[in-house]
């Protein structure tokens, strides 16, 4: 028995091992948890779009209430402008959500709860939201480091605010979801042991903290995946459209 | 407020296990880093293109194909909506005339009954008058021979009655002249 409540977030390599110029890329868990997440989804998209039907089926019905519940999501935040970022953003939404909910099931690995993958995702939305706000605006993107209507006194602080605050979106996008992942799986790693060194007598405590957990953290499992995408409309929204 | 705290306690992790990451947290042991990279950026990138490129237009197509028969329906409902109330305006338009035409029949027949009526109710007083006439004509004419015969008859009594008492036989003409006299003075009790 696994007494550490972080063993459950150790990497193993899973087969083979695949060396390409010297790099370790063998298939390990983490990999393994992503395709199951991957195929999941595409899986679940499958048969919610096997059937056209004009009066929806249950898996069509929900399939159809992502499309909205995310299109609408883009629509609110980053306007008609962000159309034809929907299908990342849907993927997107689409990953984090499944390797999260993935992540509940007993004895499962969560992706998300390793910062180096929720930092190459956010560090490629960071750079991505950067080359298309400088693509779409020149070198007038600058501006939004320098807001309106603050006095000139103030301006070189803000400025620097704004630069810092801007630079530290993908280690506050990453970090956000990767701690939560990681701070909520810890906690049910330490209430499933509270449960099982206190035995039958004491256990009952930890083990109804550890239901209540578990539904909490598939809440958070979800509100992150959103937030994680809202976030990454709202960065897309001040690349597109220059409100400063 | 909890994504900050999150990210607190994450900071606070992060600063203490830095240097055991073997110890602590088996996230930050870069052994399968690129490892990790790598299959996250396979893995996202056959995600994204099959959503991308097959199923989001499919899952688009059937909700525009559902807006569009839902429109499509509610503007044939409109439209046979319209139609039937066209319908029903020109059903009651039907029902007015035809009230109208009763009532315009029913009215002419009724000038045409009472105009009939009044004729033939003219026709049968001029007659009756008419009858009246000749029947009053004729009592009057019948009075009126009455008397040219009472006359006579009057004449034949008086010179009979002259005759037998005087045994003379008197000028017809005298009898005649006075008769007539007689009945002159005392016809208009009779007429």
């Amino acid at each position: 028995m696994a007494s550490n409540p972080m063993q459950q977030f150790t990497v193993h390599r899973i087969g083979p091992e695949i060396k390409i110029a010297g790099i370790d890329l063998s298939f390990t868990n983490a990999s393994l948890f992503m395709v199951i997440s991957a195929s999941t989804i595409l899986m679940f998209l499958f048969f919610g779009t096997k059937e056209k039907k004009i009066i929806p089926s249950q898996i069509q019905l929900i399939a159809e209430m992502f499309y909205t519940f995310v299109a609408k999501m883009i629509s609110d935040t980053a306007g008609s402008k962000a159309k034809p970022y929907f299908p990342f953003i849907f993927s997107l939404f689409m990953f984090v959500l499944f390797c999260n909910m993935v992540g509940m099931l007993p004895y499962s690995f969560t992706v998300t709860s390793h910062i180096i993958v929720t930092l190459i995702m956010a560090l490629f939305i960071f750079v991505a939201v950067t080359i298309i706000g400088f693509i779409k605006h020149g070198f007038k993107y600058l501006s939004i480091f320098v807001p309106s209507g603050v006095p000139a006194v103030l301006l070189p602080l803000i400025t620097i605010i704004e630069i810092i605050s801007y630079l530290s979106r993908p280690v506050s996008l990453s970090v956000r979801l990767f701690a939560n992942m990681m701070a909520g799986h810890t906690m049910l790693k330490v209430f499933g042991g509270f449960v099982v060194s206190l035995g039958i007598l004491g256990g009952w405590l930890p083990l109804s903290f550890s239901v209540a957990l578990t539904g909490l953290e598939i809440l958070v499992a979800f509100l992150q995946a959103y937030v994680f995408a809202i976030l990454t409309c709202i960065y897309l929204n001040d690349a597109l459209n220059l409100h400063h | 407020m909890r994504s900050l705290i999150s990210l607190i306690i994450a900071l606070v992790v992060i600063n203490t296990n830095l240097y055991a990451a073997e110890a602590g947290m088996p996230q930050l042991d870069p052994t399968y880093w690129a490892s990790q990279a790598f299959w996250l950026i396979l893995v996202f990138a056959v995600l994204y293109i099959s959503i991308s490129k097959f199923y989001l237009p499919k899952i688009k197509d059937n909700l525009d194909n559902r807006e569009s028969k839902i429109k499509e329906d509610l503007e044939n409902a409109s439209k046979f909506k319209e139609q039937s109330e066209t319908k029903m305006r020109e059903y009651l338009l039907i029902i007015e005339n035809a009230k109208k035409e009763v009532s315009k029949i029913h009215f002419e027949s009724k000038n045409n009954l009472d105009k009939n009526i009044k004729s033939k109710k003219e026709a049968m007083e001029k007659e009756i008058e008419t009858e009246i006439l000749k029947a009053k004509k004729e009592i009057v004419d019948l009075k009126k021979g009455s008397i040219s015969s009472i006359q006579i008859i009057s004449e034949n009594i008086v010179s009979s009655i002259i005759e037998n008492i005087s045994g003379d036989r008197l000028n017809e003409s005298s009898i005649k002249a006075t008769v007539e006299d007689v009945s002159k003075k005392n016809i208009g009790k009779y007429l």
